[in-house]
């Protein structure tokens, strides 16, 4: 996760300490006060949802399926997670919200001690769930919403899901819940950005992450809805501009880019252009700090059958199950060769992300969509949009001693 | 001695069928397992662990795990709990919670 609003307009959050180990000089209460050494983990409860959206990465349905973790292994996990030291579960789906016991395992996660936020797309959430939740103790609900109305539902398969997904969010700031926006972009709904975002903040949300589309479950059926490299570069702009915008007339909407850390090398080559050399040099070091592409590193799934995998979207290969061994001991097994080279993918990388000057803010970006497209597991990641005279040549900026964020982790 | 009397048969795969998989990377070394993959054959199976191992195993092998029984010594890591214990809503109760924006 890349926080525009944090690089380009100095926005305090509290995922500042995970993501840029920049708890420090941050005003707001931290998830951490230090860096980032174990996953998130993102726990899809379910793989049952009530709706049927195209670019699904669980390959979601409506009838339940075999082998759902009971509520009783549920907190065996929750368990398993806190000894391991996962900061964040992130209960997901299918739809979370169809298991009743949704609110008994976030109580207990809040209870053992792992921070419980949530994956939705907000059309279960009652008046009722939306209290109960919060008395449950969960600190964030994410609601996918992909588009205006039109366009949303057309995604999501049902008529009046954003409808829906709005009134959910309402229900979730009625009842003190803090929630935000998760807006998968694609060439069907780039054009809603910004309508999105203002329909939205009137209703009183100011948290808003823009994912790309990875290719996994089904979001490998509709590749070709994905943006070309042009239409990326260009909504990735738009984001940019349009935190700036809302910031300059006093919103402070948090904005974050999610799944493409060739954003990384985007945000700072913006911030040279629009902002000062300072900027970017400042937006290079966070970025330096946030590490690049988190997949088998920083996040984590676990799937509605224990199965482990690298990343949420990576569904088709698991690490291991941890009805059979413990989490930490999945996770920690480099005998793993493919864990192994992905921890140090730096040494395996080809093309141009071989000799890349944004290989320490970028690690190339996604391997699973090199692996889907290319069919090499150490391809460029084929949404790669930077241009080749900004990738080639030396570091963009020296990475000695000096930086802010060595200064940083040594207070 | 150890009697190896808990099983764990909770199915694995979530979209299609699962296949465990194991490689060596040379001869001289144990058959390693490495995790899974879903596939739906054999072949397509091998395709999806070469696309993941080839670059450094000189073996691999593929065994469905829906034929694969798991014993171990001691109780199941997670502890008990019929798988669901009847949480999950039905289609007929998802369908009629579904939100979509009557009363706002």
């Amino acid at each position: 996760m890349i926080s525009v609003s944090k690089l380009l307009c100095d926005l305090d959050a509290e995922g500042d300490g995970l993501r840029y180990d920049a708890a420090n000089e941050s005003t707001k209460r931290q998830i951490r006060d230090e860096k980032q050494r174990r996953p998130v983990v993102v726990w899809n409860v379910t793989k049952q949802c009530n709706l049927y959206c195209d670019h699904c990465y669980a390959a979601a349905d409506t009838e339940i399926a075999d082998g759902e973790l009971s509520t009783a292994e549920g907190k065996a996990l929750l368990d398993d997670l806190t000894d391991y030291g996962a900061p964040v579960v992130l209960f997901s789906g299918g739809e979370p919200l169809v298991r009743q016991d949704l609110e008994e395992l976030v109580a207990y996660a809040n209870e053992v001690g792992v921070r419980p936020v949530l994956s939705t797309n907000g059309t279960l959430i009652t008046e009722e769930r939306a209290q109960s939740l919060k008395d449950a103790g969960l600190k964030y609900a994410g609601v996918s919403v992909d588009g205006l109305p039109e366009r949303n539902d057309d995604f999501r398969g049902v008529d009046g899901a954003f409808e829906g997904a709005v009134q959910g969010i309402e229900n979730c700031l009625n009842a003190g819940l803090k929630t935000g926006l998760r807006y998968t972009i694609t060439e069907r709904n780039a054009a809603d950005l910004e309508g999105v975002v203002d329909l939205l903040t009137d209703v009183g949300v100011d948290r808003f992450c823009f994912y790309h589309l990875d290719y996994g479950g089904r979001g490998t059926e509709i590749v070709d809805a994905d943006l070309t490299p042009e239409d990326r570069r260009q909504a990735v702009k738009r984001v940019c501009d349009m935190t700036r915008e809302y910031h300059d007339r006093g919103e402070e909407i948090e904005t974050l880019l999610v799944g493409n850390y060739a954003d990384a090398a985007y945000l700072v080559e913006y911030a040279r252009e629009h902002m000062s050399e300072a900027q970017a040099q400042r937006v290079y070091e966070y970025l330096r700090v946030n590490g690049g592409d988190p997949t088998g590193e920083r996040v984590a799934d676990v799937d509605y059958q224990g199965n482990v995998h690298l990343t949420q979207f990576w569904q088709g290969y698991s690490l291991g199950n941890v009805r059979d061994r413990s989490f930490g001991a999945i996770w920690e097994d480099e005998s793993n060769p493919l864990l192994t080279a992905l921890r140090n993918r730096e040494e395996h990388l080809t093309g141009k992300c071989a000799d890349c000057r944004y290989a320490e803010v970028c690690r190339g970006g996604s391997r699973l969509r090199a692996l889907t497209v290319e069919d090499d597991l150490f391809a460029p990641d084929p949404q790669c949009y930077l241009e080749d005279e900004e990738i080639h040549g030396s570091p963009p900026f020296d990475t000695g001693e000096s930086s802010m964020a060595g200064e940083s982790s040594a207070d | 001695m150890e009697e190896f009397d808990h099983e764990v048969d909770a199915p694995r795969g979530a979209t299609s069928r699962e296949w465990e998989v194991f490689v060596r990377e040379d001869t001289a070394d144990p058959l390693t397992h490495v995790g899974s993959v879903s596939a739906p054959s054999a072949d397509i199976a091998r395709e999806q662990a070469a696309s993941l191992f080839a670059r450094t195993a000189v073996t691999l092998w593929l065994c469905p795990a829906d034929e694969t029984h798991r014993y171990q010594t001691d109780a199941a890591t997670l502890g008990t709990g019929k798988a669901g214990d009847d949480a999950t809503m039905s289609v007929d109760e998802m369908e009629s919670e579904t939100l979509r924006g009557e009363n706002r």
